[in-house]
């Protein structure tokens, strides 16, 4: 059953007072987003509230532990995504990020190159062959270990997808663990990267007002073992200057809430029906337990909409109500 | 770090160079230090927490500079003849001097400093003594002052220089061995701080290098010196021995608890007692007192004593 449909009847039969209570979908749904986003947005304080009371002795763990389930909700919105690189070391954030929480570097670069042929679940790149660094493949178990390393990070640098190598069948072709290399045309010409996957730095953010005493350190001054990067607008400027490989860069963040919306079909006469099978149907990504925070604060801007001061204070109400609770 | 296989250990996995990793198991890197220390020491429930990487970073560093200076036996070595000046360039790394010898026919020399001048900046001068200045009114220098030139062409007398190995007595020579009538080297007034045969240096810091005796040109000469194991700024080749490992991470604590606003005193001064003591604890694990080394010195409590 989809949460935003009982909100919304939940709300529509609040908001009923002698049948003239009306809300359309798209006021609801504009409602409703705003509504996701406040609760959204408190999770974040309220975490921090829980841990200064952890400090304080004030919370506990088990059933008690309120921080490890606000932290659940919070990484519902976790996303793991490659950067686009765009000129030398600058690289571009998602759209659609709401706190970066890491951003990490892959230092160690294999080897990289582009697919000469199509194949499920394979990479194949014929050059390969004869190059310093094809794949050694150990078909009888002679000793040697197979070059790239079974578990090696394959990054598609085009589509900046992620696979890991599952064996290397021959000096030209690897089998992947997911199908990245997806290009019907011919030859395909799709450019990677593979990585070691083990290796793995976090690139640690610095504000715009240090970046320089800390580049002009000798101890302190960002190196391929701690690099740094600066934000601005919605790219970073990633430090030492040399981070330049695509696919190198990969963050961790918390996106956004996807909007809301309550799709329907009309019919002539009554009520639109909800419609959960359409294209553009969204429904919370709140847990349940947010439901009557949510409707409350729908209701406050509904009270407005239709100047009903009383569906309004409700509204007030239950969420002050809700935080006591909390408290 | 990961534990390594046997492979990686001993052949590297047959990537140069192969002795790479040869004794790694004694030291932790600064990354694992660095890693451990976020991990563990810094946190929402932690007595340290908001802290940069980078202040963490600084910090390790720091402390390892500090135990290379004067707990860590971490000496390096270095070989290189003398120069036409009879001087020997300090390399890039060098903090500060153990032991500088004389390499001769197979056999180390220690070598005194020399607590007289040996070098010295000169002003050129006219006839009456007056300074003389270039066009721009800066002073001018020649490239060697009469002291320089003095030690180089070994025109400088001092104060260390004896006359020989056996002070030119008489003796008997038997097989090849000199035996005396009495004890050699006894001089009334001798003073002994300064009492050595063998050549002599000082090190002229400001310039970086070391000045030795004229009796040293050409000769070959062997640094032990300390450096702050920095390895040249190759952050990934920096490490500690693991002896030092909880002191490191008590050093950082206490000097990120120091320099932090609104810190307790009693929580900083248990940090700095924690530092000490454990630095303590590092010294004497160091300095490897094995019943079989002390053995081996207490043999000589019987020897006579002249």
């Amino acid at each position: 059953m989809a949460m935003i449909n009982n909100v919304r009847n939940t709300v529509l039969a609040i908001i009923n007072k002698n049948n003239y209570g009306y809300l359309s979908p798209q006021d609801f749904n504009l409602y409703a987003q705003q509504a996701q986003m406040d609760l959204f947005e408190d999770y974040f304080y309220q975490y921090n509230q829980y841990i200064n009371r952890e400090n304080q002795r004030q919370s506990g763990t088990g059933y008690a532990d309120i921080v490890k389930s606000l932290e659940e909700v919070i990484d519902s919105f976790s996303v793991q995504a490659f950067l686009t690189g765009g000129t030398a070391n600058r690289w571009a954030l998602p759209a659609d990020y709401y706190l970066i929480n890491k951003i990490f570097h892959y230092p160690r670069l294999l080897t990289n190159g582009t697919t000469t042929s199509s194949n499920t679940n394979q990479l194949i790149n014929i050059a390969l062959a004869g190059q310093p660094s094809p794949p050694a493949f150990n078909p009888i178990g002679t000793g040697f270990s197979p070059f790239p390393l079974v578990g090696s990070l394959v990054v598609n640098t085009d589509t900046l997808t992620e696979s890991f190598v599952n064996s290397v069948v021959s000096v030209d072709t690897l089998n992947l663990a997911t199908n990245i290399f997806t290009s019907v045309v011919v030859p395909p010409n799709e450019n990677y990267s593979i990585f070691d996957a083990n290796t793995i730095v976090e690139v640690e953010r610095v504000s715009q007002n240090k970046l320089f005493y800390l580049t002009s350190s000798t101890l302190t001054s960002p190196s391929t073992l701690f690099p740094a990067y600066v934000l601005d607008g919605n790219n970073i400027t990633v430090y030492p200057t040399t981070i330049q490989a695509a696919g190198a860069v990969k963050t961790q963040y918390i996106r956004y809430p996807k909007a809301p919306k309550w799709t329907f079909v009309s019919i002539v006469v009554g009520e639109p029906l909800f419609d959960a099978s359409a294209a553009d149907f969204q429904d919370f990504e709140l847990p349940l337990s947010d439901e009557p925070g949510i409707i409350a604060k729908i209701c406050q801007y509904v009270g407005i909409e239709i100047r009903e001061a009383e569906v309004y204070n409700f509204g007030t109400q239950e969420e002050v109500q809700e935080n006591q609770i909390q408290v | 770090m990961a534990y390594i296989t046997d492979y990686q250990y001993y052949e590297n996995n047959n990537v140069s160079p192969l002795e790479k990793n040869w004794g790694s198991y004694q030291y932790v890197s600064l990354e694992d230090i660095v890693s451990n220390f976020m991990l563990i020491y810094q946190g929402n429930n932690e007595i340290l927490n908001n802290l940069e990487r980078y202040q963490v970073l600084f910090h390790a560093k720091r402390g390892i500079q500090e135990l290379n200076y004067d707990a860590m036996k971490e000496i390096k070595i270095l070989q290189l003849t003398v120069d036409a000046q009879i001087r020997f360039v300090l390399p890039q790394d060098y903090i500060n001097y153990v032991r500088i010898s004389h390499y001769n026919n197979g056999v180390l020399f220690p070598m005194t400093e020399n607590i007289q001048t040996m070098w010295s900046s000169a002003y050129l001068q006219d006839n009456n003594a007056k300074i003389l200045f270039d066009l721009n009114g800066n002073v001018t220098k020649p490239e060697n002052s009469l002291v320089d030139l003095s030690r180089q062409d070994g025109g400088m007398a001092q104060m260390y220089l004896g006359t020989g190995p056996y002070n030119g007595q008489m003796g008997y020579c038997c097989n090849g061995e000199w035996f005396f009538e009495y004890g050699i080297g006894s001089s009334f007034g001798l003073n002994t701080e300064t009492a050595n045969a063998n050549p002599s240096f000082t090190i002229n810091k400001e310039q970086g290098v070391i000045y030795f005796s004229s009796d040293m040109s050409g000769k070959s000469v062997v640094l032990e010196y300390v450096s702050d194991g920095m390895k040249n700024g190759n952050d990934s080749d920096i490490s500690v021995n693991k002896l030092f490992e909880e002191f490191i991470y008590a050093y950082m604590r206490y000097s990120l608890l120091n320099s932090k606003y609104g810190v307790q005193e009693y929580i900083v001064n248990r940090a700095r007692k924690e530092k000490t003591a454990l630095l303590r604890n590092a010294k004497l694990r160091l300095s490897n007192m094995h019943p079989g080394r002390l053995l081996m010195n207490m043999r000589g409590q019987d020897k006579w004593i002249k």
